[in-house]
Formats: structure tokens, C-alpha cells, sequence
């Protein structure tokens, strides 16, 4: 999953496609929107209509097809144990079940995969109270300056013998070898929170102001949604 | 077994949205307790729910099976600031495709009532016990009510009675689920014990001021 975070996370930053210029407000209502319409959509056809305006969404952003397919096999997974327990004996059941998953996964891959993370948390962070909104960014980059540090733990681990003898003593030795990530997240904290006095903060992580920076790009949101309203009205009540 | 893994669309309408608003308002409760609190606070639940992520990143078994921390970091920040944490950590799991949008909320509500009994029965034993077993049993504790809640999601998304699990009844397909799960549930609680058994150990000896009580700690520095 990691590798897939790291992968997205350059992309979003990367990537030259119309979507990555469009401002990150509008992707956000765009996307947000879509996954109203797959999760309540009652029509089958709408469903697929949807489905393929969000693969057109997916194949202009120019996003790997490794990382698109694990985005749609993920959930097709999952759906599956509950399309089993579902199922009614029709293909329109299954079906259902698989698109709405799918469709919505494919739209947050598109998202993420075409928004850099500051402009994507950014508006998330204003909906969300003060100290949640924060750790927002804080969790995120705090990831990133964990992976390097819990590498070399394992890798030290294992060479060092923590993962031979019985699984209790492997397990325990895994929590200590958390622990000191634990130690060490507390003392960064520490640092970061001097660095933030140092730079002038404000008492809140504003993030960027990008994400409602309107331009050309944003033609082609705007194009998504009315295709995306025009599906609706036209396929809400058919079968 | 205590993160929901649901795609969106499976579930009812009526509990995702109430999950999602029950965990806002929860969310808003949690920000007022901690107003007031230093920016210092926040990056180092920051630094913690990178660690929640960095361990869920790790598989240990079949079905995405992989560590949550829940119950260590309930203990490590309360009750309040672990469900931030676990908010957080959901909806960026979920932006990853890890888990619906729709299923953030359900997700944040047990995993952060995992996390807030780890902490009450952490604060009840460790008067009593040392912190390695106190911080393990805390943790099971709280692995088996956010399973038992996982459970019932699951249950109700199968569209399958979860009152049936509780009293007995098992026959059919909720007899098969359940002999599937159950095993997997109870591996939950012993791996997660076990981790905590050892980040309890160690932050004892290396970082007692990390843990909310440390009285073995505490006595051992008086005694010298």
C-alpha cells in the first residue's frame, strides 16, 4: 500500500494532464458528487453510463495501469464476499454491486491521482474542526518520514535475529521495535513544533491557497459535471 | 479484524450516514476537549497516526490481514485524541482506495472504541500490573469490542441478523462467516497483545513518560 501511496503521491505532483492543472476545489465537488450518484443511483443503466464516464475521467489522467487496476481490483475483492450473500439468482445484483464499488474507487483514484496532497487536504482541512484539520497534514508527512526509519528497523531486525524463535518472542521484539518509533514520533514532534514557532505559525496549518485557484483547465470539470447531471436527469428513473 | 475494509456501495444508506454523522459530532467533542492543547499535541498524534499507517501497511496474513495499533495509541493519547487519529488515518486510507469514502465514518467509530476501551482498562490496570501487561490486556480489551463492532457491520452489510451471532443461532451462511471470522478475530487479539506486550515493555524501560501511568516506573524512581 505504501508503495502505491509514494507512487500517487508523485503522480498527483508530476502528471501534465488538463486534470492535473484543473483547481482541486472543483475535482473535489466533481468527485464527491459521482459517489453520491454511484452509491444512491437506483438505475442499472445510470450505473454503467456513470462507469464509463469515470474510466474516460481515469484514461485522459494518463494514471499507470498497474495502479488503476489495483484500484479497481481492490474493492472488486471485497465485493465479492458480499455480492455472495446477496445474491438473487439475476446478473443485475452482481452487476450492481460490483459497479457501485468500482465506480467509486476509480473516481478516488482519479482524484488523488491528479490532486497534489497540500491542495487536496487543504479545502478538507477548512470542513473539519481546527486540530483535525491539522493532523491531516501532520499524519501525511509524518508517514512519509516513518517509512525510511520502519525500513531499516525491520532490515535490522531481521539481521540481527528478531524474527527466528516462537511467534510470541516475534511479536513482542516487533512492538519494541515500535516503540522506539514511538519515542522517536514523540521527540519529532518535538522539533516540528519548534520549527513551526520559528516559521511564524499561526496556530493553524492553512496549507496552500491553489485549491480554489480557477483556470482553463477547469472547462473540462465543468464539462464532467453537466455530463454527469446530464446522466442523471436522463437514466435516474429508468430500470 | 477491527478496520473496515467495505467498498462503497454495499452498505445501507442509513448506517454509513449515521456512522459518518455520529462520527463528526464525535470529532467536534474530541476538538473541544483538546482546545487549548499544544500544536505539539497535534504533530505528535501526527507522528502516531503516520506510525497507525505505516503498520497497516504491513500484511500478516490472508484477507489484508495486518496490525492497527488502535489499542497502544488510545493508550498513548486518550480517548479523545485517538479518535481524531483514527478519523484522520481512515480517510486517508480511504482516499487511498483502502476502504470506501462512505465507510470513513463506521471505520473511525471502531476503531476509536477499540482505542477508548484500551485506554479506560489500561488507566484501571495499570494501578495494579506492570506497564507491558497492562498496555497488552488493555489492548485486547479494546481488539475485542471494535471486532465484536466489526462484526456487526459486516453482519448487517451481509444483510444477515448479528443478533443471531450473540445469541447462538448459527446455521446456514452466518454459521459458515462466523467459523471463518471468529479464528481470525481471536489471532487479532493475541497478535495485537503481543505487539503492545513489547511496545509496553519497551516504552517502560526507554520512555515511561510517554505512558499515561507508569507506577512500576514511578516506584522503581522513588525506591532509588
Amino acid at each position: 500500500m505504501i508503495g502505491t501511496l509514494a507512487q500517487i503521491d508523485y503522480l498527483a505532483s508530476a502528471g501534465r494532464t488538463p486534470w492535473h492543472r484543473a483547481s482541486a476545489l472543483g475535482k473535489l465537488i466533481l468527485a464527491l458528487a459521482t459517489l453520491m450518484v454511484a452509491v444512491l443511483a437506483p438505475s442499472l443503466r445510470l450505473l454503467i453510463a456513470l462507469h464509463a464516464l469515470v474510466w474516460a475521467l481515469v484514461l485522459t489522467s494518463r494514471l499507470p495501469a498497474r495502479l488503476v487496476a489495483a484500484a479497481a481490483g481492490y474493492p472488486l475483492l471485497f465485493s465479492a464476499l458480499f455480492v455472495a450473500s446477496q445474491w438473487d439468482g439475476t446478473w443485475q445484483t452482481p452487476l450492481r454491486l460490483g459497479l457501485r464499488p468500482l465506480t467509486a474507487s476509480l473516481v478516488a483514484v482519479w482524484l488523488v491521482g491528479t490532486t497534489p496532497y497540500p491542495d487536496l487536504f487543504a479545502p478538507l482541512a477548512r470542513a473539519l474542526p481546527r486540530s483535525a484539520g491539522d493532523g491531516l497534514f501532520l499524519t501525511y508527512r509524518a508517514l512519509f518520514a516513518l517509512l525510511a526509519r520502519s525500513e531499516r528497523l525491520w532490515r535490522a531486525l531481521r539481521l540481527r535475529g528478531g524474527m527466528s524463535g516462537s511467534a510470541r518472542r516475534r511479536l513482542a521484539l516487533a512492538g519494541e521495535g515500535l516503540g522506539t518509533l514511538v519515542v522517536h514520533g514523540f521527540e519529532r514532534s518535538q522539533r516540528l513544533y519548534a520549527t513551526m514557532l520559528l516559521r511564524g505559525h499561526s496556530g493553524r496549518i492553512c496549507g496552500c491557497r491553489h485549491y480554489a485557484e480557477w483556470s482553463r483547465a477547469d472547462l473540462w470539470v465543468l464539462l464532467a459535471g453537466a455530463t454527469l447531471a446530464g446522466l442523471g436527469l436522463t437514466f435516474w428513473r429508468t430500470p | 479484524m477491527s478496520h473496515l475494509h467495505i467498498p462503497d456501495g454495499v452498505l445501507p444508506v442509513w448506517l454509513w450516514a449515521s456512522g459518518l454523522v455520529a462520527s463528526l459530532l464525535l470529532l467536534v467533542r474530541a476538538s473541544v476537549m483538546a482546545r487549548g492543547g499544544s500544536p505539539q499535541r497535534i504533530a505528535y498524534q501526527g507522528a502516531l497516526g503516520g506510525l497507525m499507517l505505516a503498520a497497516m501497511a504491513v500484511p500478516l496474513g490472508p484477507m489484508e490481514y495486518h496490525l492497527t495499533l488502535a489499542g497502544p495509541v488510545g493508550v498513548l493519547l486518550g480517548g479523545a485524541g485517538a479518535f481524531q487519529v483514527t478519523f484522520i488515518v481512515s480517510a486517508i486510507l480511504a482516499l487511498m482506495g483502502h476502504g470506501g469514502l462512505t465507510v470513513v465514518g463506521l471505520n473511525a467509530l471502531v476503531l476509536g472504541s477499540g482505542a477508548a476501551v484500551a485506554n479506560r482498562a489500561y488507566g484501571i490496570l495499570a494501578i495494579r500490573l506492570r506497564p507491558a501487561p497492562a498496555l497488552a490486556i488493555g489492548t485486547a480489551a479494546g481488539q475485542m469490542v471494535a471486532g465484536a463492532l466489526w462484526l456487526v457491520v459486516v453482519l448487517i452489510a451481509m444483510r444477515l441478523e448479528p443478533g443471531a451471532v450473540f445469541h447462538g443461532r448459527l446455521d446456514g451462511r452466518l454459521g459458515v462467516f462466523v467459523a471463518v471470522v471468529a479464528p481470525l478475530w481471536l489471532l487479532g487479539v493475541v497478535v495485537e497483545s503481543l505487539v503492545a506486550f513489547g511496545l509496553g515493555r519497551f516504552l517502560a524501560r526507554v520512555g515511561p513518560g510517554l505512558l499515561p501511568r507508569a507506577p512500576a516506573a514511578a516506584a522503581s524512581g522513588e525506591a532509588t
